[in-house]
C-alpha cells in the first residue's frame, strides 16, 4: 500500500483525501474552539432546519400546488377560515401534529402529496371527486386513531362552557364525554365538503380501527402467555 | 399492520427524533458496542412516551412505534460507537 506521506507515491483520489482529513486529529485547533464552533454550527443548523420546517406549515406553501385549490375554496367557506372571534385555523393546524415525533412523521408522509401532484392524480374536478371519499377516509382514520389530536390543540371538553353553547351542541358534547367519543365522530365535514355515502365509509373506518385494536390486544396477550407473564 | 408509508414515516421520525439523535450521541460516549446499542435502545423505547404525548388526548402508543424507535435507537447507538472507534483515540 502506498504511504500517504511519501510524495513519490501516486496521488490519492479527492474523496479519499477528504475522508482521511475528516478523521484526522486537528493539530491547530483547541478542544474549546472545536466545542464552541460545533455548538454554534449546531444552533445554526437546527435553527435553519426548524425555520424551513415551519415554512412548510404556512397556508401559502400548502396551497401552492394546483391540486389544493379545491380544498382551499371549500375551507374558505367554513368557520375555521372566517368567524366572529377572528381566530383562524390554517391547513397545518388541523393536518400537522404539534408533537415533534408525530410532526416529523406527518412531514415525511406528506411526500406522497408531491408524488400525486406530479402524477396528476386529482388534477381535474372529476378526478378530485372520484378520490374525495378515499382522501377523506384517510384523514378520518388518522383523526379517529389519534383521538382527534389536532382538533384538541385548540378545542378541549374541559374548556367548554356548555351553558353558553346551543342546547343541541351542549347535549351532544355531554353525550360525547359520557360515551368516550372524539371530535371527528361528529365533525367529519368541518372544513371540507363531504362526499356521498360518507357516513357508511366513516363507520367502516371506525370498525377497521376497532378490529385492529382487538387484533393487537390478542397479540400482546399471546406474547405475555409465551413469556409466562400474567395476561392481566 | 402498518402501511409502507406509515412505516417510512415512523422510521424517518425516529431518525430525526430522540432515538436517532440522542442514540447517536450516547453511542459516541462509548467504545463498547453492546453498551451503545443498549443505550440507544432505551432511548428508542422511552422516546414515543416523552415526545409522543399530548395534553388532552388518551391514545395508547402503538407497539410498532416502540419497536421501530428501539431499532432506530440501536442502529444509532452502533453508528455513534463506530464514530467513537474511528474518530477518537480514547
Amino acid at each position: 500500500m502506498a504511504d500517504p506521506k511519501d510524495e513519490t507515491s501516486p496521488r490519492r483520489g479527492l474523496l479519499r483525501r477528504v475522508w482521511d482529513a475528516f478523521w484526522s486529529p486537528t493539530g491547530v485547533l483547541s478542544t474549546g474552539f472545536l466545542l464552541i464552533a460545533g455548538f454554534l454550527a449546531g444552533i445554526l443548523f437546527w435553527g435553519g432546519f426548524h425555520w424551513s420546517l415551519e415554512l412548510t406549515n404556512t397556508e401559502e406553501f400548502c396551497t401552492s400546488c394546483h391540486t389544493m385549490e379545491t380544498n382551499l375554496g371549500e375551507y374558505r367557506e367554513t368557520v375555521h377560515y372566517n368567524n366572529h372571534s377572528g381566530v383562524r385555523a390554517i391547513c397545518s393546524d388541523c393536518h400537522v401534529p404539534h408533537e415533534w415525533q408525530h410532526k416529523m412523521k406527518a412531514k415525511i408522509m406528506a411526500v406522497k402529496d408531491v408524488y400525486h401532484e406530479l402524477r396528476g392524480t386529482i388534477s381535474t374536478p372529476e378526478k378530485y371527486e372520484e378520490r374525495r371519499l378515499e382522501m377523506a377516509s384517510a384523514v378520518w382514520k388518522k383523526m379517529k386513531a389519534t383521538d382527534s389530536r389536532e382538533c384538541r390543540n385548540c378545542h378541549a371538553f374541559e374548556y367548554m362552557d356548555f351553558t353558553i353553547q346551543e342546547t343541541r351542541a351542549a347535549d351532544n358534547h355531554q353525550k360525547a364525554i359520557d360515551q368516550g367519543m372524539t371530535c371527528i365522530d361528529c365533525h367529519q365535514g368541518i372544513a371540507h365538503d363531504l362526499p356521498p355515502d360518507y357516513l357508511e365509509e366513516y363507520r367502516h373506518v371506525v370498525e377497521t380501527l376497532a378490529q385492529g385494536e382487538r387484533d393487537q390486544s390478542v397479540d400482546v396477550a399471546q406474547i405475555k402467555t409465551y413469556l409466562g407473564i400474567s395476561a392481566d | 399492520m402498518i402501511s409502507l408509508l406509515d412505516l417510512v414515516g415512523t422510521i424517518g421520525a425516529s431518525v430525526l427524533g430522540l432515538p436517532g439523535i440522542l442514540g447517536l450521541a450516547l453511542g459516541m460516549t462509548t467504545r463498547n458496542w453492546i453498551l451503545a446499542a443498549v443505550m440507544g435502545g432505551i432511548v428508542g423505547l422511552i422516546a414515543p412516551i416523552l415526545l409522543g404525548g399530548s395534553h388532552s388526548m388518551n391514545v395508547t402508543v402503538p407497539v410498532a412505534e416502540y419497536v421501530i424507535g428501539m431499532l432506530v435507537g440501536i442502529c444509532a447507538g452502533f453508528a455513534g460507537s463506530a464514530v467513537r472507534h474511528k474518530g477518537a483515540k480514547v
